[in-house]
């Protein structure tokens, strides 16, 4: 526990001081929200019905490229090896980044999700709700990403590896289920309406975290 | 007693279809300050990740502190290992005392503070304990780098090229430091192409070429062990 806790708050620290995955998700984030908001802006259309997959694909497409410098970093500084040396389990590596990852990637979700409530005039609906889906939509994100973005750290071009690896598994897990919630959320069910999806949500989010404590001693190993 | 700290027996490691280690076998013994000469591309850092546990061979034996290297096993062997690379293993955008912070924290190191600021004194960096040190000169990080392949205490210390980007000050500061640690039983093993680097230290010295070691002394005057490794350099080139 004390080498995830350290982990994390290095990864935390770094990331704040040079806001590198930060300033990648502000700009993508608000590109995106505004793209969608210009283009809409032409065409009669329903926000109750947009508006769950403009959030969902801003904090997919943001958070994606925002993941990339996650383990990047260690190999072009060189780091990745001091942390190997350590007395440390590699699913402590892991686990520090995912929950770094996590926390920087849900309040920079909860930026663009006021960004979002700027442009688009829509009627608040169960926070608290979604909210929840957020949280639990995010824990398999940032779990799922970590391991792909440790996988294709490796590789040349990782920045457009990353998302070609990661689009196809999440899409059709964890983001569908989340835009569906969503949508209902939007037009007015609370939490208990959509427990089938987080069900779905959080299943996946347990594999995807297994995946990566199961798979991370092949990735970080020789 | 067996004072063995290190035994490999015939560690061979290919890239694809390029063998860059032949069927090493070395024996480091506590206290030895073993120096392994060879040129670039000779296989030394190789052999130095795959001694540190960081690579793994693809055949042979190796064994540190008495017990035998397996994938997976090497947790607690790696707290008496101190690495030292040409890459300094630390963060541009963390201080260089929230740097061997990080590190003390992972090695779980007692009485962390006092050790930092010993270690920083010793290597002429308190002064600049809270500066970034993205804004740090190479021979600074170098410095760093050896305070924290020393901050847990390690037994047994591989130095890569350790002596690159040191001025003078800085190398008899390193070499200083690695007779002092040696004197209180630390055991040394270090790599370098540089002949004229690190000879004086050294108890024992090798030379790594094309994959084997094909020469070992204790002792040599530096003019005959220099010799020997030009003769070799000249072998591999023809």
């Amino acid at each position: 526990m004390n080498a995830i806790k350290t982990i994390f708050l290095k990864e935390i620290k770094i990331e704040f001081r040079n806001k590198q995955m930060i300033n990648n998700y502000l700009l993508l984030s608000v590109m995106i929200i505004a793209s969608f908001r210009f283009a809409f802006s032409i065409i009669d259309f329903s926000l109750l019905l947009i508006a769950s997959p403009i959030i969902w694909i801003t904090f997919f497409f943001s958070g994606m490229f925002s993941l990339s410098p996650t383990y990047k970093r260690e190999l072009e500084e060189g780091t990745c090896e001091g942390l190997l040396l350590a007395p440390i389990s590699n699913s402590s590596i892991y686990f520090g980044k995912f929950l770094s990852n996590f926390l920087v990637i849900l309040l920079l979700e909860l930026f663009s999700l006021l960004i979002f409530f700027v442009f688009f005039s829509i009627a608040t609906p169960d926070l608290v709700a979604l909210f929840i889906l957020i949280i639990i939509g995010t824990i398999g994100f940032a779990a799922l990403g970590n391991i792909i973005s440790a996988i294709s750290s490796n590789l040349s071009q990782s920045e457009v590896m990353l998302p070609v690896l990661l689009v196809p598994i999440l899409l059709f897990t964890i983001v569908i289920s989340a835009i569906s919630a969503t949508s209902k959320i939007f037009e007015g069910a609370h939490l208990f309406d959509v427990m089938q999806e987080v069900r779905f949500i959080l299943m996946f989010d347990v594999v995807f975290l297994a995946i990566g404590y199961l798979l991370i001693d092949y990735i970080l190993g020789d | 007693m067996n004072d063995n700290i290190l035994t490999a027996k015939n560690i061979s490691k290919s890239y694809g279809r390029l063998k860059v280690l032949k069927n090493i076998n070395l024996n480091i013994t506590k206290g030895d300050r073993y120096i392994l000469y060879g040129s670039n591309g000779a296989g030394k850092t190789t052999l130095v990740k795959i001694l540190s546990t960081l690579l793994y061979a693809d055949s042979g034996e190796l064994s540190l502190f008495g017990e035998i290297i397996r994938r997976h096993s090497t947790k607690q062997i790696r707290a008496l290992i101190g690495f030292m690379s040409h890459q300094s293993y630390l963060y541009n955008d963390l201080s260089a005392l929230e740097n061997l912070n990080f590190y003390a924290n992972l090695y779980s190191i007692k009485n962390k503070k006092e050790r930092i600021e010993n270690l920083l004194k010793e290597i002429g960096l308190y002064h600049r304990s809270h500066d970034r040190i993205g804004n740090f000169s190479r021979g600074m990080k170098q410095r760093l780098a050896l305070a924290r392949a020393l901050l847990h205490n390690p037994d047994l210390i591989f130095l890569d090229e350790p002596y690159a980007g040191l001025d003078i000050r800085a190398q008899e500061i390193l070499n200083d430091i690695i007779i002092q640690l040696n004197k209180r039983g630390k055991t040394f093993f270090f790599i370098t192409h540089d002949i004229s680097k690190g000879f004086e230290v050294a108890t024992r010295s090798g030379i790594l070429s094309n994959g084997q070691i094909v020469y070992e002394t204790k002792r040599e005057k530096i003019d005959t062990f220099s010799k020997k490794y030009k003769d070799i350099l000249l072998r591999e080139q023809n």
